[in-house]
């Protein structure tokens, strides 16, 4: 018995609306950096629950894709974090409102 | 390929006149900008081309097509010539950019080479703009005009420089869009493949827009020129779309007033004769009385604004508002004086309120104070600049033998015969009238600051404007009479480029 | 003779070489530049004579030099082209106006060694290079052979008259007047240029003679009956006519633009004897002449051409009578002579036009150069009060000046009673048949008693009685480059008038109305542009007083002689003593009106500084206001609105978040609705 397309895409949901609750809900930037992480894999799940219900690797191929680039991501945002913290001693995103207008 | 190298040329010298360092900046963007003046007036003598570049029958001179762009259906190609309309525009624009670069030398000492940098940079967007003929492309240079000018205006401008500099690229740029939106409906609603002015033309001539977006082919064929002349009416400009000129004038340095008044508004007139007035015949006579009566007001308007003014640039800058109304009175007459008249006029404006705007720039050199009311007797100190002053000042005042009276001339006799045009003969004498308050104003201003004796209330010690400050007046005077003893120089050739437009024989 | 009319050009060309010669290299010139003016002048002069002589005898000219524009034109009477171009037409009248011109253009250039040089004057070279360009403007404006070349050539003659009598430029009055002269002057070339445009777009030329020109033109269009511009053919004739007038009342400073002509006394005295005498003033005059075929084809714009000048003469005499300034009442004697050239033009008396025309350009250039050397004598005093006794001190001016005033007065045999008395007689016997002309002829008599008085008013003042100032007891000695001109102009104001000694003609039978033939083109000239031709034009008919010619030419002489002399002797009896006291007190209130021109100056200065300045003003204020407001509230609302709305932007990046998901979820539920979903 195979797993059906339909419980992937439930799956990614729910992940998919952790990562959402955690970006809207936290204020720590490390908690808020991870939550998008979580939404990023959602669709990684998707990408490749896809690829294996159609049966070719596109979709696979992007999920390598969006890995690397959740990599680059990770490393560009911890970045910004060091540097928030930095320049604030603190590292809520509700306190950094300088560059609006 | 003699259009190409102009253009090469010019961009090429902007760049180098960027990279050059500040003191030799000014010298070095002379000399370049001696090479597109002379290859222009060598374009000017090797002229080939008869009748109009965008009707049948037109020779152009110097043309070259090549397809730039593929979009779809559409094509946009890299489409250049000359016929009688844009050339001498040309020819102007080259001669008035060596001559505006001549008369910074004195004002302009910061940041040289970017200033003399972007002047070039004007100056071959000018050039491309006159010889563009393809939508596409004209517009890229139409845009790329106002970069410039407004970092002019808003760098080496006088103290409200921001105020008047983005007050003109917005206003310009809003218009810009609207005129934009406006050619694109009209090239959708036509039966054409390219942006080609020449095609779109001859597709609007031969049958006119089919409906577009629900609206039916005639509707949009008049909402399309109106559109456009409001677009274009902003650059020009027409009351009441006029108030960031005067702005603009003011606080720009002296050779971007020239260029400003000299070119920039042409932009404005030339399009509206080769889009309104040669594509929409018919909107042309339909709508003739209204845009005669904003002709009409612009005229008359505008010389009483400068009546009242007491600040000498913002005088000449009403003025021009004035004298561009005569134009778009040439263009509705749509008779062969009228509308080459109108043409006529745009190369003697330039003349004139180019030199109009140096010399007062000579004296505010000098003086630097610009208003009526804090000088007097300058004849006395700086005579030469001041006699120039004089002669430019009746120039505007259409005096005969100078090229003023000629283009007014022409203009006011096309407009009293106009066939397409109701009540020609009131509107011709109303407009007529800008000729006795366009001499009450200069006469008012010479007399308070010009004569009388010498009195000056700014701390400055006024000596002789050098060589320099003089001589480019002294080239533009000797223009202005030549074209006003001999309009035939350009007129003929203008002459052929309008007959089509009205239905003669190329 | 062929030689002469190709030598024509160079008459126009010599003074404007003199002008480029004096302005390049004045400076390093004796007399900075002064003696190129002569020479030129006396160049120009001296081919002028041998154009008259060409003319004389038998020949006529006109040649198109230069097309200054051409191109297709749809007139109103069918031509489809039109082309504008510089020629010249050399028939009697320009025959004869070429040499009065040159003459009196070299008089003054000789005259004003003398005047200008001796008084350190700095400026020498524009004064002569201007003098110039004046004399070659107004040559060009004579010989022009279309309406389009004499209208640039008066401009040009304007801006010459704007530049001299601005020449002092460092007072505060002197370009105040050159303004107030080319601006008014300018409000009547509005008119001209107008008439100019509307007669080109009628009749798709603007020449003056030939088959083509636009008199004969509007001459067959009247007589088809045709419809121009929405008017019959006659009354537009009569508008377009008109609207050229206004140019010549504006030049020729007939009521109501005269007020320009008393200011620019503020030039040069030289200047003033070229303008008034020869130049400026004389080209509205002459450009009625020139285009007389034109009027004689409209009595409506006879009538207004007669009444005008009527009127001027009258109006301007009353005003001289009451000035203090020697050029003050010259000036306004001018504009009062002026007036008597229109009349008798108007009246359809062509020759006595002209002849006034000729015989005042030399004494009247007779007087201002008289009075000029006066004003050398008084060490530069214009103050009649301030002078007196200078008869005997300095005899050639006295004389010289007195034979002026006598042919301006008209007092027989002087050159001017002749033409005057022509003119009068043209002016009575048109009357006689249509009242209008009656009225203009009555002022025009009335006239002559005001011009006899105040011309010996002058006189007496200036020459008679005891001195009455320093300098009029030890005067400044002045040269033979004043001497000679005014002995010359005086001479021609003596002999002139035998020209056209038409009373003496018509009472003896002689054939000695020379001028007259002259004009009649019986020596040579071109048939469409002789007295004849325009007399059959002309659709007056006239009586005589009891049906006879001699009573009626006796009458009218009579009256006029009567008066002249009259006014000279009341002059006489109030100013012909030795303490000559303001008798003009006893005007009253009407001195006070005379003395301020009937107010005329002040509506004409109040139109431009407190209707029109206020009214400039009040628009710049709606453009400030309004229209820049408009452009202004329009950049503020949405510089408001992006104030609310940058609200939005909290710099919180949760916020930003949470509106993409709001967006995302609008989008959604919006695309769900429009595609059903939810049906």
């Amino acid at each position: 018995m195979s797993v059906g397309v339909e419980h992937y895409v439930l799956l990614s949901l729910a992940l998919f609306c952790i990562g959402l609750f955690g970006v809207l809900t936290r204020r720590n930037a490390l908690m808020f950096l991870m939550s998008v992480e979580l939404m990023l894999n959602a669709a990684n799940i998707n990408l490749i629950a896809f690829a294996f219900y159609h049966g070719n690797l596109t979709g696979q191929v992007f999920a390598l894709f969006t890995m690397a680039l959740a990599a680059a991501e990770v490393a560009v945002g911890l970045g910004i974090i060091l540097v928030l913290y930095r320049n604030f001693r603190d590292v809520d995103v509700t306190v950094p409102s300088e560059m609006r207008w | 390929m003699m259009i190409e190298t102009l253009l090469a040329v010019t961009f090429a010298g902007a760049l180098l006149t960027f990279l050059a360092p500040n003191r030799i900046a000014g010298k070095l963007a002379f000399a370049i900008s001696l090479i597109p003046a002379g290859l222009s007036l060598w374009l000017f003598t090797m002229f080939d081309g008869s009748g109009n570049a965008l009707l049948e029958g037109g020779e152009l001179a110097f043309e070259n097509q090549i397809t730039w762009i593929s979009l779809g259906a559409y094509e946009i190609s890299w489409y250049v010539g000359l016929d009688g309309i844009s050339l001498p525009l040309v020819v102007l624009t080259t001669v008035l950019t060596t001559l505006a670069i001549v008369s910074s030398w004195t004002p302009i000492d910061m940041r040289e080479s970017q200033f003399y940098g972007l002047v070039l940079f004007i100056e071959a967007n000018l050039i491309g703009v006159f010889v563009a003929l393809d939508f596409f492309m004209w517009f890229i240079f139409w845009e790329a005009v106002l970069i410039p000018m407004y970092l002019l205006i808003g760098v080496w401008g006088g103290p409200r420089r921001k105020y008047a500099a983005i007050k003109f690229f917005i206003y310009t740029n809003v218009a810009s869009l609207v005129m934009f939106g406006a050619f694109m409906a009209l090239v959708f609603s036509l039966d054409v493949t390219s942006f080609a002015l020449p095609e779109v033309t001859q597709a609007m001539l031969n049958g006119g827009p089919e409906s577009f977006a629900g609206v039916g082919g005639s509707t949009v064929a008049s909402l399309v020129f109106i559109a456009m002349f409001l677009g274009f009416a902003v650059k020009v400009p027409v009351v009441p779309f006029h108030t960031w000129l005067p702005d603009a004038h003011v606080e720009a340095p002296t050779p971007a007033s020239v260029l400003l008044a000299g070119v920039l508004l042409k932009m404005g007139t030339y399009a509206l004769l080769r889009v309104n007035f040669t594509m929409f015949p018919d909107q042309v006579e339909a709508y003739a009385i209204p845009i005669a009566v904003i002709a009409v007001i612009s005229v008359i308007y505008g010389a009483m604004l400068a009546l009242a003014q007491t600040d000498l640039k913002r005088i000449v800058a009403y003025s021009s508002v004035s004298s561009m109304g005569y134009v778009i009175l040439g263009l509705i007459a749509y008779t062969n004086f009228g509308v080459g008249g109108a043409t006529f006029q745009m190369v003697s404006h330039g003349l004139i309120s180019g030199l109009m705007f140096m010399a007062v720039g000579v004296i505010y050199n000098a003086t630097h104070t610009r208003m009526v009311t804090d000088m007097s007797g300058m004849a006395d100190k700086m005579p030469i600049a001041v006699g120039i002053l004089i002669a430019g000042a009746f120039g505007y005042m259409g005096l005969p033998l100078m090229s003023g009276f000629a283009a007014e001339y022409f203009i006011f006799f096309g407009a009293f015969g106009s066939e397409v045009l109701e009540y020609a003969p009131l509107f011709t004498a109303l407009a007529m009238f800008g000729i006795v308050i366009v001499a009450g104003y200069l006469l008012f201003a010479m007399q308070r600051t010009l004569f009388g004796p010498y009195r000056l209330e700014t701390d400055y010690e006024v000596s002789r404007a050098p060589l320099h400050d003089v001589a480019p007046m002294f080239v533009l005077l000797g223009l202005i009479i030549a074209l006003g003893v001999a309009p035939e120089l350009i007129l003929e050739m203008i002459f052929d480029a309008v007959d089509p437009i009205l239905g003669g024989d190329a | 003779m062929e030689t002469a009319f190709e030598l024509a050009p160079a008459i126009v060309l010599l003074p404007l070489a003199a002008f480029v010669v004096a302005l390049l290299f004045g400076e390093y010139m004796p007399k900075k530049g002064a003696f190129a003016g002569i020479v030129a002048t006396a160049a120009s002069f001296l081919l002028s004579l041998y154009v008259l002589a060409a003319v004389a005898s038998g020949g006529e000219f006109q040649e198109t030099y230069f097309t200054w524009a051409a191109g297709d034109a749809l007139s109103e009477t069918g031509e489809t082209t039109i082309e504008f171009t510089f020629g010249i037409l050399l028939d009697p009248l320009s025959a004869l106006m070429l040499v009065i011109v040159t003459l009196i253009a070299f008089l003054v250039h000789v005259f004003s060694l003398g005047y200008m040089n001796d008084e350190g004057e700095t400026g020498l070279r524009r004064y002569y290079a201007e003098l110039g360009l004046f004399t070659f403007s107004m040559l060009g404006f004579v010989v022009a052979d279309n309406l389009l070349m004499a209208f640039m050539f008066f401009e040009l003659v304007g801006l010459c008259s704007y530049l001299l009598i601005g020449f002092w430029f460092r007072t505060e009055s002197a370009p105040s007047a050159a303004k107030k002269a080319f601006l008014v002057t300018r409000f009547g070339d509005y008119f001209f240029l107008l008439g100019v445009v509307a007669i080109g777009a009628t009749f798709g030329t603007l020449a003056f003679q030939g088959d083509g020109s636009f008199v004969a033109e509007a001459s067959s269009a009247i007589d088809a009956n045709e419809t121009l511009f929405g008017f019959d053919a006659e009354t537009w004739v009569t508008i377009t006519g008109l609207l050229v007038l206004g140019g010549v009342i504006g030049k020729s400073a007939q009521f109501p633009l005269h007020t320009w002509l008393p200011d620019a006394m503020e030039g040069p005295t030289t200047v003033s004897a070229l303008i008034h005498a020869a130049t400026m003033v004389a080209a509205g005059v002459y450009l009625v002449a020139r285009m007389f075929g034109y009027y004689a084809l409209s009595p409506t714009s006879l009538a207004i051409i007669a009444f005008v000048g009527g009127f001027t003469a009258l109006f301007a005499a009353t005003m001289g009578v009451v000035k203090d300034d020697i050029k003050q009442v010259l000036a306004y004697s001018t504009i009062s002579q002026y007036g008597y050239m229109m009349l008798g033009l108007g009246v359809g008396g062509y020759v006595a036009g002209v002849f006034h025309l000729m015989n005042h350009a030399f004494f009247k250039a007779l007087l201002f150069l008289g009075a000029g050397a006066v004003i050398v004598l008084m060490h530069h005093e214009q103050d009649m009060w301030k002078m007196g006794g200078l008869k005997d001190k300095a005899p050639v001016t006295y004389y010289t000046f007195l034979a002026g005033a006598l042919a301006l007065a008209g007092i027989i045999p002087f050159s001017g009673f002749w033409s005057k008395d022509e003119i009068l007689f043209d002016a009575i016997i048109l009357g006689l048949e249509e009242p209008i002309f009656l009225a203009a002829y009555a002022m025009g008599l009335l006239a002559v008693f005001f011009t006899g008085f105040y011309t010996f008013r002058m006189v007496f003042l200036t020459f008679h009685g005891e001195p009455r100032s320093d300098a009029a007891r030890d005067p400044h000695p002045i040269g033979w480059n004043i001497k000679f001109p005014l002995v010359t102009l005086g001479v021609l104001a003596l002999v002139a008038g035998v020209a056209n000694l038409a009373p003496v003609g018509k009472l003896t039978g002689l054939e000695i109305t020379y001028l007259e033939f002259w004009l009649d083109g019986q020596y040579g000239g071109y048939a469409d542009l002789t007295y004849s031709e325009y007399g059959d034009t002309v659709p007056f008919e006239t009586t005589y007083i009891a049906g006879s010619e001699t009573i009626t030419l006796l009458i009218a002489a009579g009256l006029g002689l009567g008066l002249a002399v009259g006014g000279a002797v009341f002059a006489m009896v109030l100013y012909n003593v030795p303490e000559p006291v303001p008798h003009t007190e006893n005007l009253g209130s009407a001195r006070t009106v005379l003395r301020s021109n009937y107010y005329q100056d002040e509506y004409q200065v109040w139109l431009a500084e407190k209707f029109t300045l206020p009214l400039a003003r009040t628009a710049d204020r709606f453009d400030q206001s309004v229209i820049d407001g408009v452009v202004n509230g329009v950049s503020s609302v949405s510089l408001f609105g992006s104030s609310r709305m940058q609200r939005l932007q909290t710099g919180v990046v949760t916020n930003y978040a949470a509106l993409i998901i709001a967006g995302f979820i609008a989008l959604l539920l919006v695309l769900g609705v429009l595609g059903g979903w939810f049906v």
